[in-house]
């Protein structure tokens, strides 16, 4: 990490391990700002995805996208902004790059997926773990391997590594954007503020 | 640099090219493909026809009368209603029923049921020249995302590729109207009276402050996308006849390119060009 760092942190990558393990590194060496961490699926909306009836039809890149959408929305709003708010520095595990990423490797269109994330907060920093994907099945527990799963009947000739391969190298790309960009910048919350509710 | 890395990076530019090119030309193939299914005169092309309007407004009794009356004309029809994916309407229902979602939340996983039915249900039948009755559409969850205080842009992107339904019966009713009906039948449920955004204690009331920002949208989309709209304070009778008059008119409607990203993107999921 750069700087003084109480904010928000990005950890994206394909290796679920990999992103445990650095995020493990940075709350260690900042334990002075209370850090936490924010993983993937704490909203609970894949675990009922992985124990849905089989007719009930696999999703589509661009519906995981979506859901994973929500599910940061639900970890922004009951993680990771509570935690901002009284100064601590959060680590998000991942975060929108890895989603982007993924969307991308997937054959999403990046702009799509840009505007989708634009109610998440930029990060202070944001950081690719370059770690190949993990061999051991149990070991593959990152949102990239599980969407993978679900695209794998329909991904045709492509395979696990040629897939997560081009996820890695989105995720590049998108880090060096990332890392260039102005991380001040507020969050664009998709809100209507001059029409008040009440 | 040396000779080999040199040789690495053109091999590499090269890879890249092909797959430009590889994707680029499929994705044309799939657009032929696409105009000429939807375009042949030889057959019933598939339509989409979309029951749209607030709670209360009688388009479920509509959408009803319309089926029978289509099948009787020999149609193959199929529904599909909203928040209906066996897929994520358990996600959605399990969340509404303990009142956790947030405005952003509501709005992302409605626009995943869609897309997953768009997927699963709409595109495949109207591929096979079916008629698809939708009772509700997207235009349902930009004016409830929208009243909800969402911005209109970001909740138009989630839906994209858009599909276009070749006809929208819009059933328009007063504010009063809705809530009335709604009232003389059962009591609105939570985020159907919009209490998550209104903060009022008591749903009914709650209910009428929400539907008349949700029908105030409504308005709006039915004149930005040019909506049939449909007096729904009429007799059911006088609307059913309605309906039947303005769906022959619009049924000749030509095929719209609007559409073509969607199958695209759709048949290039299910493998490509299979007839």
């Amino acid at each position: 990490m750069t700087g003084a760092g109480v904010g928000l942190v990005s950890l994206d990558g394909v290796n679920a391990a990999a992103l445990k393990e650095a995020a493990r590194g940075i709350t260690a060496s900042h334990r002075r700002l209370s850090p936490g961490v924010s993983l993937w699926g704490a909203s609970g909306i894949f675990d009922e995805l992985a124990v849905a009836e089989s007719d009930a039809g696999v999703p589509s890149a661009r519906t995981l996208v979506l859901l994973y959408a929500a599910d940061l929305s639900f970890r922004l709003r009951w993680e990771i902004q509570p935690a901002l708010d009284e100064g601590r520095l959060v680590v998000a595990v991942p975060y929108v790059t890895t989603a982007i990423a993924f969307g991308q490797a997937a054959g999403l269109e990046a702009p799509w997926l840009s505007a989708l994330f634009e109610f998440a907060p930029t990060p202070a920093e944001v950081h690719a773990i370059e770690t190949a994907p993990a061999h051991h099945v149990t070991d593959r527990k990152g949102f990239v391997e599980f969407a993978w799963q679900r695209l794998e009947a329909r991904a045709g000739e492509v395979t696990r590594l040629e897939f997560m391969d081009r996820t890695r190298r989105h995720l590049r790309a998108a880090t060096r954007r990332a890392s260039g960009r102005d991380t001040n910048r507020p969050p664009r919350l998709p809100r209507r503020s001059s029409r008040p509710l009440r | 640099m040396s000779g080999v890395l040199k040789h690495f990076h053109a091999i590499s530019f090269f890879v890249f090219v092909a797959a430009i090119v590889t994707s680029t030309s499929l994705n044309q193939k799939l657009r032929r493909l696409a105009r000429a299914h939807f375009e042949d005169r030889s057959r019933r092309r598939g339509l989409l026809v979309a029951f749209e309007g607030p709670d209360g407004s009688g388009k479920t009794t509509q959408r009803k009368l319309f089926k029978t009356w289509l099948k009787s004309d020999a149609y193959d029809v199929v529904t599909t209603k909203w928040n209906s994916s066996p897929l994520i309407k358990p996600l959605i229902k399990s969340r509404k029923s303990i009142h956790v979602l947030s405005p952003i939340e509501f709005s992302l996983l409605h626009a995943a049921d869609y897309r997953h039915r768009v997927e699963r249900v709409v595109l495949p039948a109207l591929w096979e020249g079916k008629l698809v009755i939708a009772d509700r559409f997207l235009f349902t969850g930009l004016a409830r995302d929208v009243a909800r205080g969402l911005d209109f842009d970001w909740v138009l992107k989630l839906y994209q590729p858009l599909l276009w339904p070749d006809l929208v019966f819009y059933f328009s009713v007063s504010p009063g109207t809705s809530s009335q009906r709604i009232a003389a039948t059962r009591t609105p449920s939570f985020y159907e009276a919009g209490q998550d955004v209104t903060a009022i204690e008591e749903p009914a009331a709650s209910y009428e402050r929400f539907i008349t920002r949700v029908i105030r949208e409504y308005e709006s989309l039915a004149l930005i996308f040019r909506f049939i709209t449909v007096d729904a304070e009429q007799s059911i009778g006088d609307q059913h006849r309605e309906i039947r008059r303005l769906f022959r008119e619009g049924e000749e409607r030509p095929w719209s390119d609007w559409n073509l990203d969607a199958v695209v993107e759709w048949l290039a999921m299910r493998g490509g060009a299979r007839e």
